[in-house]
């Protein structure tokens, strides 16, 4: 169930937070957990039995970690209980990306299994790994209760699309949270934001994208334009399921971290890293780059270290090569900046900031190409080769029709307007014309998305791949 | 307290527009049809295990429910309407949903020539060329969509309609071309609606006659519908655009003919008074989408015999030639193939492909809206 559908805020959610609220404290989280299942099986009814089943092996892996800790039967423990789980995610995800590799490399045909990727999977495993692997080193003790565990895991804000939320971030509020008015509010906020930006900016710049593609009449501009809509538009789609995810995780009484922090305004590609998609990247710094000896190591193991872990962060995002080269892609950049460039990034002012935006458009349009021949097409796209032109009619049109949603797609992956809110908010008038305002806003933000969904097509969320 | 309060306020607004649109949603009795888009809304969907387990996704009951949510939502024009006024007016988008308005008029963007329909559309009238006898004459006329008028010298992607034009020519060796662009102008279209204007044809009859030889010379008074005619483009654009008269041509000639619908198998009139206020009031000409049906004109100025092949278009326009034939076959292939459509038969046991057989005049008429999406022809 997507967060942005009718289905979603107007049968699911209301239900579920009138369940909760009537729900006695001790069984909050079964009400939460039962929610959260029903929303899985919204997508896909028969990959219960695999939730279940991971819940229930994560379950009895983190008592016996606990129960054995110190012991070399642990380490057995933990390796069975990573196996597990990353053979789950490599049989649904990978398993056809291994065939059809290992077919092109043999020239064999081995079938393809053709199995439906369970949704969220690469973000609800590395939840559990975190949670396993947290236990196994101490850092948190085993949750007794399976059904708070079975809540953690299965959580519905962050189930499908992150932020990958830690345990040990929320084991506390698993036992007992807060729920206040101020909270409330902040993750209406948050949410009702979260949701214009998915569905006003980031299924917009989709509609550009897709008119780029069935376009006939490409030009250079056209290519560029397209580069920067598909960019904006994965951290709209991204970011805006981010904000919603934190925000019902507040209205629930849950203290999410952030995922996002203007990304696009980085004067590094090594501090773009820090600001996108941080529960992805601090996760593969905390168990994959600091266990391979992150850069206390000889610099050709740190480097080594450094391109698994960006290996890894591409086939994360997605079972293909483009993905993989992605992720090797910022491997290299990043290591470019760590040996040489990051010392005059630093001192840069303007400079930095747009250096930054090249790679990153360069990296998105890598993202978003199917194979190697798509990349081709539109890197030489942008370059001006094959014969385009530079300006169509078409491209003008497009640019004059969507004109304004970049202007606020620009503008609003900035924190101009978060600062100049709360600049306005900090003045006398300015708080109490908020007070009216905000909520009178929020509620026509409100009916102008249910006004998109009730009349737009099914758009789902790009992170949902993966 | 500033704080406080704004925060309750944000909470309880929220929390009652939810709940509000939640409880509409819930208890409001579900709509069978959309009169604003013309079509079916979906209705609940039956919840049993087979559906909630169905293997392709658009079998299931999720997927059928959300296809629900989407046709019910309580006050669900208004909110089409919200969408579009934002989309248009705030966001700056030049058209909603492919439509777009310009000097009072709403019309669909549609580009690029796709060349490839043009080739399946002459194909496709080549092959019903084969049905004709040897002194059989072929011509065929293209109807302009508003585009032609509104697109190009807006800054909208246009057709190029001169290629177009050339390509149909090309592709459609076997027939000659009449080029009705001349008799047209913006005026002759509804503002709301795809169509042209019947009432407004008049010219353009007399050059699709003049150029198969025949004269027209009857006169003819404007009657009105007597209900608002808002057009296709309005319910798909979502926009508050006003509603428009729909007017058709009564006289003499029309009085005198017959009009026999094969598929029915009786006898209707040139105008369905029942379709003209049913759910889209253009199908009122010649039964609407009626695969064949056969004019007769006992006080035709000539004994000739004209097939024509059309769409929408041709249907109101077929009736202002009547005067010149004696016999007028209407066909629309884009329900039907003509090999089929060539059996059915008349009261006399007269099937079509008999009359084919003897016509002295085809007609081709077609809009650009049709031949560049060609694939609704069988």
């Amino acid at each position: 169930m997507l967060f942005s559908s009718l289905p979603f805020l107007y049968y699911f959610l209301p239900c579920v937070i009138i369940l909760y609220l009537i729900a006695p404290k001790p069984i909050k989280n079964t009400v939460l957990l039962l929610a959260s299942l029903v929303f899985y099986a919204w997508g896909e009814p028969k990959y219960v039995v695999l939730m279940t089943v991971t819940i229930l092996l994560g379950y009895i892996f983190g008592l016996l970690l606990e129960r054995f800790r110190g012991r070399r039967s642990a380490k057995v423990f933990l390796i069975l209980s990573v196996g597990v789980d990353l053979a789950f995610l490599g049989f649904f995800k990978y398993a056809d990306f291994f065939i059809a590799n290992f077919n092109a490399a043999t020239g064999l045909s081995v079938p393809l299994l053709n199995i439906a990727l369970p949704v969220g999977i690469s973000f609800y495993t590395f939840q559990i790994l975190s949670y396993t692997v947290d236990v196994y080193r101490g850092d948190t003790a085993a949750q007794r209760n399976v059904i708070d565990l079975g809540a953690y895991i299965t959580l519905f804000p962050q189930l499908i699309a992150g932020p990958i939320v830690r345990y040990s971030d929320i084991a506390q509020q698993l036992k007992g949270r807060r729920h206040t008015v101020g909270k409330t509010a902040y993750g209406v906020r948050r949410f009702v934001l979260g949701l214009g930006k998915k569905v006003l900016i980031a299924d917009t710049l989709a509609a550009f994208c897709s008119a780029f593609a069935a376009s006939g009449d490409k030009s250079v501009l056209f290519y560029w334009l397209y580069a920067v809509a598909y960019s904006l538009q994965i951290y709209f789609d991204f970011s805006g399921y981010s904000d919603m995810a934190i925000g019902l995780g507040k209205i629930l009484g849950f203290d999410f971290l952030e995922n996002f922090n203007y990304p696009f305004i980085s004067g590094s590609i090594t501090e773009f890293w820090r600001r996108w998609h941080m529960s992805l990247g601090s996760w593969f710094r905390d168990y994959v780059y600091i266990p391979l000896g992150g850069n206390r190591v000889s610099k050709a193991r740190n480097i080594f270290n450094i391109f698994v872990v960006w290996m890894l962060t591409g086939f994360w995002h997605g079972a293909a090569w483009n993905f993989i080269l992605w992720g090797v892609f910022f491997g290299i950049m990043l290591l470019i900046e760590k040996l040489w460039l990051l010392k005059y990034l630093k001192k840069a002012r303007v400079w930095n900031h747009i250096y930054v935006l090249f790679p990153v458009l360069f990296s998105f349009v890598l993202f978003a190409s199917v194979d190697l021949a798509d990349l081709g097409r539109n890197l030489g796209g942008m370059l001006g080769l094959g014969g385009i032109p530079a300006v169509s009619a078409e491209t003008l049109y497009c640019l004059r029709s969507y004109a304004v949603i970049f202007i606020l797609a620009l503008v609003g992956a900035t924190p101009v307007v978060k600062k100049a809110a709360s600049a306005v908010e900090n003045t006398k008038w300015g708080g109490r014309i908020l007070t009216v305002l905000e909520p009178v806003g929020l509620a026509a933000l409100l009916l102008v998305v249910t006004g998109y969904l009730v009349d737009g097509s099914f758009s789902p969320f790009l992170y949902f791949r993966f | 307290m500033s704080n406080r309060i704004k925060n309750i306020a944000v909470t309880s607004t929220a929390a009652a527009l939810l709940m509000g649109l939640a409880l509409s949603a819930w208890l409001k009795p579900a709509d069978e049809f959309s009169v604003s888009e013309r079509r079916p809304l979906d209705g609940m969907p039956e919840l049993t295990l087979d559906s909630l387990l169905a293997d392709e996704r658009e079998d299931t009951f999720m997927s059928k429910f959300e296809g629900y949510t989407l046709d019910q939502f309580p006050l669900r024009d208004g909110f089409r309407t919200l969408k579009s006024i934002a989309s248009y007016y705030i966001f700056g988008h030049l058209d909603n949903n492919g439509i777009y308005i310009e000097d009072g008029y709403a019309a669909q963007l549609e580009y690029p020539i796709n060349e490839g329909s043009i080739d399946y559309a002459a194909a496709k009238f080549k092959e019903a060329s084969g049905y004709f006898g040897e002194d059989t004459a072929f011509y065929f006329a293209v109807v302009p969509d508003k585009g032609y008028f509104l697109a190009e010298e807006n800054g909208y992607p246009s057709l190029d309609y001169d290629r177009f034009f050339t390509l149909c020519r090309e592709k459609m060796d076997f027939a000659r071309q009449i080029d009705i662009t001349g008799t047209l102008s913006l005026e002759n279209y509804f503002k709301t609606d795809t169509h042209w204007k019947p009432e407004t044809l008049g010219g353009t009859a007399d050059a699709i006659a003049d150029a198969m030889g025949v004269t027209l010379s009857a006169d003819y008074e404007e009657a009105v519908l007597d209900v608002p005619f808002y057009g296709v483009y309005y319910g798909q654009s979502a926009l508050p655009l006003p509603s428009e008269e729909m007017r058709y041509l009564t006289g003499d000639v029309l009085d005198g003919c017959t009009v026999y619908s094969y598929e029915a198998g009786r006898e209707i009139g040139v105008y369905d008074m029942e379709k003209a206020h049913g759910k889209d009031p253009y199908e009122m000409f010649l039964g609407g989408n009626l695969t064949a049906v056969k004019i007769t004109n006992p006080a035709a100025s000539t004994d000739r015999e004209l097939v024509v092949f059309r769409d929408s278009f041709g249907a109101s326009l077929t009736p202002l030639l009547i005067e010149a034939y004696s016999e007028i076959i209407v066909i629309d292939i884009r329900y039907a193939p003509l090999s089929m459509i060539a059996g059915y038969r008349d009261p006399g046991g007269r099937p079509i492909a008999a009359d084919l057989g003897t016509a002295d005049d085809v007609l081709f008429i077609y809009s650009t809206l049709v031949l560049n999406n060609s694939n609704t022809l069988r």
